[in-house]
């Protein structure tokens, strides 16, 4: 039973990334400006790259893996083939005017990124230095200052990267500005510790209580998440004024968006976290991302589901509701299907 | 979406509502267009001399859509003209008598008064077009100015033909001084008149001035007895109603028409009667409907009458009853082609622009009662285009305000009003009356109490004309002329006779490009390339401002502009107090990217020499494709918060600025100043300017205003505002501002527009991020925001332009996408998402 004492994912989150540079350099993938779903006011959100779950329903697939990728953007190709001709690996060809990369051969050396006129070859994953990314996030204080927002460290798995995401936020916080970090749980307790200091609120993904379909829904169980869930409602505890926490279910159809599921992860609120949850997010399916799936070559189970209904979601907002968690911190989010007009 | 929304209907297009059937039907009869029986179109009267003329083609020199009509038009108005009867001794008087005579003759004894059904309001007909009263000679040397081979007319169309832009000197934009006439009436100005006129000395009585006072005193009664027309067509109109209570509305208006605007108003019905009649009479005299004749602060200076008649005898919704007939009337301006126009004539072109709250002294917010009457009005009769509203925001609006201001842009298609922001507007100002020497008359004591005009133009209240439409530039075509050493890239082509130009250095004499080695080199040559084209335009501009003060007076608007009386000069000699016109810079974004992109591409990182760029684009870009690639994707963009590519644009704004200061209209001393309006013209002109150096192949849209170009601000909202304002110069650090730590290049301000998506503005929560937003723009942002939502057509026209919408994020709950990188079958379906909420 793979756990997450996994030799393997101890490697990924504590030797294979940047982070490893004594906390000054990162992976990420981008930052959101004016991210209004991040969390309160006006945010930045930071998207750090890698993940150590692999959720089937996964909206950010090009978050998972830490290491750089690249994808080609047909919208934008030219056809020039400058690319074919740039790959120093033989990785790319043309099929019936696709560019198609042969991933087992690519190194993401970026050379094609580099040589593409047409911005058609894009890197997935950007190495940044502290203080480079620090100034490109106070470009925008003003705004944080003027809604109550901050910045927002999400992905993938920012405490995949703790020392950088720890100084970050520490750096952050000199500048005055209020900060979140978006995370899965699964991480060492150490993690944790090293950014609550730095943190005004958790968003915390609950995604499912039942060790089992947690396993099988995102690849590792949920022991450690909700151990760290425990160990974070006993900080917070101790020093209440410190640290927001929200909880985050996303409703997936065929997974999580259903009574039981919904049931548990309230009854878990109710029996564990009472009074130390400011707010408790349901997250609606969504498929905006099933074309990076494709780009990225990975097959994606959810690609043909429907959206909830709006019926559906109303209604397991009224189940989370009748949980016994207290109703007025849940609230039920994202898109729903276009109802027949 | 969240559920609680999911449960109510999404809003569908914007209903009028909360009105009473007379608003209603006052509102249903003007929109049916010319199915009406009675409308206001333009009606033309003429001396009855074969060499008379109505059409004034000057006023639409920068209307560049109309230059093909010239003849047709001022053929046409010959033809249809009503003659008027002329008195005796008429022809011996000056141009300005015979003029403002004309204009009086038709408003009082010509043209029919009516009153509507269920109005309020009395003031319907005003759209005139009449004869400029010129004698045989007049008319003649007026022909060959204006006509002729070397004329007006011929000059402008080779400045339009060859890239550079528009000018001509163009009627309104201004706000006239209305609060005087509420407050003291016409008869004050007559009085003022003929105190003047009787302390000119013999020789300037026999003179121009004395010209000019008599003319103003004709033109100052023209209100008052227009004003007793209408007096008695109530009256008329109450002895026939059955209807008592109509009656008794009828009589009332009968009395009050009567006494204002000649005497002060006395109560809000009669305020807002006096304003009208004044108010439309600058557009019967100007002969053109509209043209940002603009009311100011109408929330302030309408606010006592408005306090003293509810505390008398009129409830609130009484008083918006009578603002709902005002608004309506404003409309009536788009009846002027309304046979000719598209959509019944129903177009966005006018401009009577109404000022809602703002900042007064000390930074106080002066948001009263009135403010949110008015905004009532403006939302429960959406939409209707006239007056166009300008919320004045800054750093202490309350939220009161704000939410309402949030609130009617989340219930609308886009906001129904422009904002506009004081501290960056007012800091322009200061800087204004600091490069023209006007301090005693824009100072830190009254410069509050600006008021935009048209659409965003800053001007002073009562005592400016700005000219804030009459000259705009192409800023890019200097970049060409840098390029080719002061030639034009493509020969222009005559589209008649199919004759290709020969190339002349119509440019500065700078070096060929081809011989640059450094970029220095070339932003010298460029220096030089836009100092050429801003003396062009500023020669042009003279010219046709030169006509205008000669041959056409407006003395009843010219009584309404403080500083004419006092000079005796027309406020087409440059009679106002303050005595400005706008240069207009169009082309912002595309110059600054094409000047990146040299630098870029040619020398910073040699992917092509000056040669192969200057071929690519003679060749627009054909076989090039690569570079035209490289230049679109691969160069830095202005609006990207990229503080090197800001950089550039601060230093562009520095320079064509700087050139515009250096200007004053030889004939009227009108002192040139900088400003980015772009109206329409990014769109028609992209057509005529060549491919340039940031990917844009001649026939696509040019940047708008401020605005980066299409698809350029690819990191979103907040990064495109912080560009937006360090372009017009930023804070100053050390608070060493124009005004506290602020910054701005461009006292007239600047045109911004932006696309949201509409699930920024869900729920309360959301509203609220959104209000922070407008509260951080009034800290980093620009002068003036127009907000639009994303629709079902925008995304369309990405879905087939997906290159000009790169930046284009479609926001669904906690997830972001970019439109054009996600599956046309996706695409279709937030397309569907967002037609289903339309």
């Amino acid at each position: 039973m793979k756990t997450d004492q996994d030799p393997a994912l101890k490697t990924n989150v504590e030797e294979s990334t940047p982070d490893n540079i004594g906390g000054e350099r990162a992976i990420i993938l981008h930052t959101q400006r004016l991210s209004t779903e991040d969390g309160p006011g006006i945010r930045t959100t930071v998207f750090f790259k890698g993940c150590p779950l692999h959720c089937a329903w996964c909206h950010n697939p090009e978050s998972i893996s830490s290491q750089r990728q690249i994808q080609w953007m047909e919208v934008h190709c030219i056809g020039c083939g400058i690319c074919l001709k740039t790959c120093p690996w033989g990785c790319l060809e043309s099929k019936e005017g696709a560019i198609v990369r042969d991933r087992s051969l690519c190194q993401a050396c970026g050379k094609c990124v580099a040589a593409c006129p047409a911005g058609a070859q894009e890197m997935l994953g950007r190495i940044v230095g502290l203080e480079e990314l620090l100034s490109e996030l106070l470009k925008d204080k003003v705004y944080y200052d003027k809604s109550g927002g901050g910045i927002t460290l999400s992905g993938g798995e920012p405490l995949m990267q703790p020392k950088f995401a720890a100084n970050l936020l520490r750096r952050l916080k000199e500048n005055g500005v209020s900060t979140a970090v978006d995370t899965c749980g699964l991480c060492s307790a150490a993690s944790l510790e090293m950014v609550l200091p730095y943190t005004d609120l958790i968003l915390y993904d609950l995604k499912e209580i039942d060790p089992e379909k947690h396993r099988q829904y995102t690849g590792q169980d949920n022991r450690r998440i909700l151990e760290n869930l425990i160990f974070l409602r006993d900080y917070l505890t101790a020093r209440p004024a410190a640290t927001a926490l929200w909880i985050r279910t996303p409703l997936i159809p065929g997974a999580t968006a259903n009574r039981e599921t919904v049931e548990r992860v309230g009854k878990f609120i109710r029996d564990n976290l009472e009074g130390r949850v400011q707010r408790w997010e349901l997250c609606a399916f969504n498929n905006l991302c099933r074309d990076k799936y494709r780009r990225l070559d990975m097959e994606w189970k959810y690609a043909s589901t429907p959206l909830l209904s709006r019926e559906e979601l109303h209604e397991l907002e009224q189940i989370a509701k009748q949980t016994g968690t207290n109703p007025d911190i849940i609230s039920a989010t994202g898109a729903t299907q276009v109802e027949n007009a | 979406m969240t559920t609680q929304s999911c449960n109510t209907p999404r809003y569908s297009i914007k209903e009028p509502k909360n009105l009473s059937p007379r608003i209603k039907w006052l509102r249903d009869y003007y929109f049916q267009g010319n199915k009406r029986p009675w409308n206001n179109e333009f009606v033309g009267f003429t001396t009855g001399t074969p060499w008379d003329i109505q059409y004034q083609e000057g006023n639409y020199y920068i209307v560049p859509e109309t230059y093909v009509f010239f003849p047709t038009f001022t053929g046409a108005f010959q033809q249809v003209s009503h003659k008027v009867e002329l008195p005796e001794g008429f022809w011996g008087w000056s141009l300005p008598e015979r003029q403002t005579w004309f204009v009086k003759e038709v408003m009082v004894y010509y043209l029919p008064h009516e009153v509507l059904p269920f109005d309020l309001i009395a003031g319907g007909r005003f759209n005139i077009q009449t004869s400029k009263c010129f004698t045989e000679k007049e008319a003649k040397k007026y022909a060959a100015e204006v006509y002729g081979k070397k004329g007006a007319r011929a000059a402008e169309l080779w400045f339009h033909n060859h890239g550079y832009g528009n000018a001509g000197a163009t009627s309104g934009h201004l706000i006239p001084d209305y609060p005087r006439i509420l407050n003291e009436g016409w008869k004050s100005i007559h009085e003022e008149l003929n105190r003047k006129l009787a302390s000119l000395s013999k020789r300037d009585y026999d003179g121009e001035k004395g010209e000019q006072i008599r003319a103003m005193l004709v033109a100052a009664t023209m209100a008052r007895d227009v004003a007793f027309e209408y007096g008695e067509e109530c009256t008329r109109l109450a002895s026939e109603e059955t209807d008592s209570q109509r009656k008794k509305e009828l009589l009332k208006m009968a009395d009050m028409l009567r006494r204002v605007p000649w005497e002060p108003a006395g109560s809000f019905w009669e305020a807002l009667q006096s304003l009208w009649i004044t108010h439309m009479l600058v557009m019967s005299e100007e002969n053109y409907p509209g043209p940002g004749v603009s009311f100011g602060r109408a929330d302030q200076y309408l606010y006592p009458f408005w306090k003293k008649s509810l505390a008398e005898d009129m409830d609130s919704d009484f008083g918006k009853e009578i603002l709902k007939c005002f608004w309506i009337h404003c409309n009536y301006a788009y009846d002027a082609m309304i046979r000719t126009g598209g959509n019944q004539g129903i177009t966005a072109g006018f401009g009577q622009l109404i000022t809602l709250s703002g900042m007064g002294k000390g930074g106080v917010d002066l948001s009263n009662d009135l403010t949110y009457a008015m905004l009532d009005v403006i939302d429960e009769l959406t939409p209707l285009l006239e007056p166009k509203p300008n919320v004045r925001l800054h750093r202490n609006s309350p939220d009161k305000l704000m939410d309402r201001v949030v609130d009617m842009i989340a219930s609308s298609q886009g906001s129904p009003f422009l904002l506009n922001f004081d501290e960056r507007s007012i800091a322009g100002m200061l800087r204004e009356a600091r490069m023209a020497d006007a301090g005693k008359l824009i100072n830190a004591d009254n410069v509050f109490d600006y008021a935009p005009v048209g659409c965003l133009e800053n001007t002073m209240c009562g005592n400016d004309r700005s000219g804030t439409v009459d000259i705009n530039l192409n800023l890019l075509k200097a970049v060409e002329h840098t390029l080719t050493g002061g030639y034009d890239l493509i020969p222009w082509t005559d589209p008649m006779t199919g004759k290709q130009e020969q190339l002349k250095r119509w440019g500065a004499a700078t070096e060929d490009a081809t011989k640059f080695g450094t970029w220095e080199e070339f932003w010298n040559a460029y220096v030089k390339q836009t100092q050429a084209i801003v003396k062009r335009a500023a020669e042009l501009y003279d010219r046709t401002d030169r006509i205008r003060a000669e041959y056409f007076r407006t003395p009843y608007l010219s009584c309404l502009v403080r500083g004419c009386i006092d000079k005796a000069k027309d406020v087409n000699q440059g009679g106002a107090e303050l005595n400005f016109v706008t240069l207009e810079a169009v082309t912002f974004a595309n110059t600054v990217d094409s000047l990146l992109a040299v630098k870029s591409l040619v020398f910073d990182n040699k992917d092509c020499t000056m040669q192969e760029l200057v071929q690519a684009l003679k060749d627009n870009w054909k076989g090039h494709e690569v570079l035209q690639a490289r230049a679109t994707n691969k160069t830095p963009k202005y609006g990207r918060d990229d503080d090197r590519a800001d950089e550039m644009g601060k230093k562009v704004m520095e320079l064509w600025t700087g050139e515009s200061w250096k200007y004053k209209t030889s004939a009227t001393g009108k002192q040139f100043r900088p400003g980015m309006l772009s109206w329409n013209y990014w769109v028609g002109d992209g057509y005529i300017l060549p491919a340039s150096p940031d990917g844009r192949p001649k026939g696509r849209f040019l940047s708008n205003a401020i605005c980066p170009c299409a698809g350029a601000d690819t990191n979103g909202p907040t990064a495109n505002v912080n560009s937006v304002g360090k372009v017009l110069g930023g804070k100053d650090p050390a608070g060493k501002g124009d005004w506290e730590g602020y910054l701005n290049m461009l006292p007239n301000g600047a045109s911004h527009t932006m696309t949201f998506s509409p699930s920024l503005l869900r729920d309360e929560e959301h509203r609220a991020k959104f209000k922070a937003f407008l509260r951080s723009y009034a800290e980093n942002g620009g002068s003036a925001l127009q907000i639009n939502m994303i629709d079902a057509d925008i995304l369309r026209d990405a879905q087939k332009n997906p290159e000009d919408y790169r930046h284009l994020l479609v926001r669904v709950t906690g997830y972001n996408a970019y439109f054009t990188a996600i599956g046309r079958e996706l695409q279709n379906e937030i397309i569907a998402r967002e037609s289903h909420r339309m």
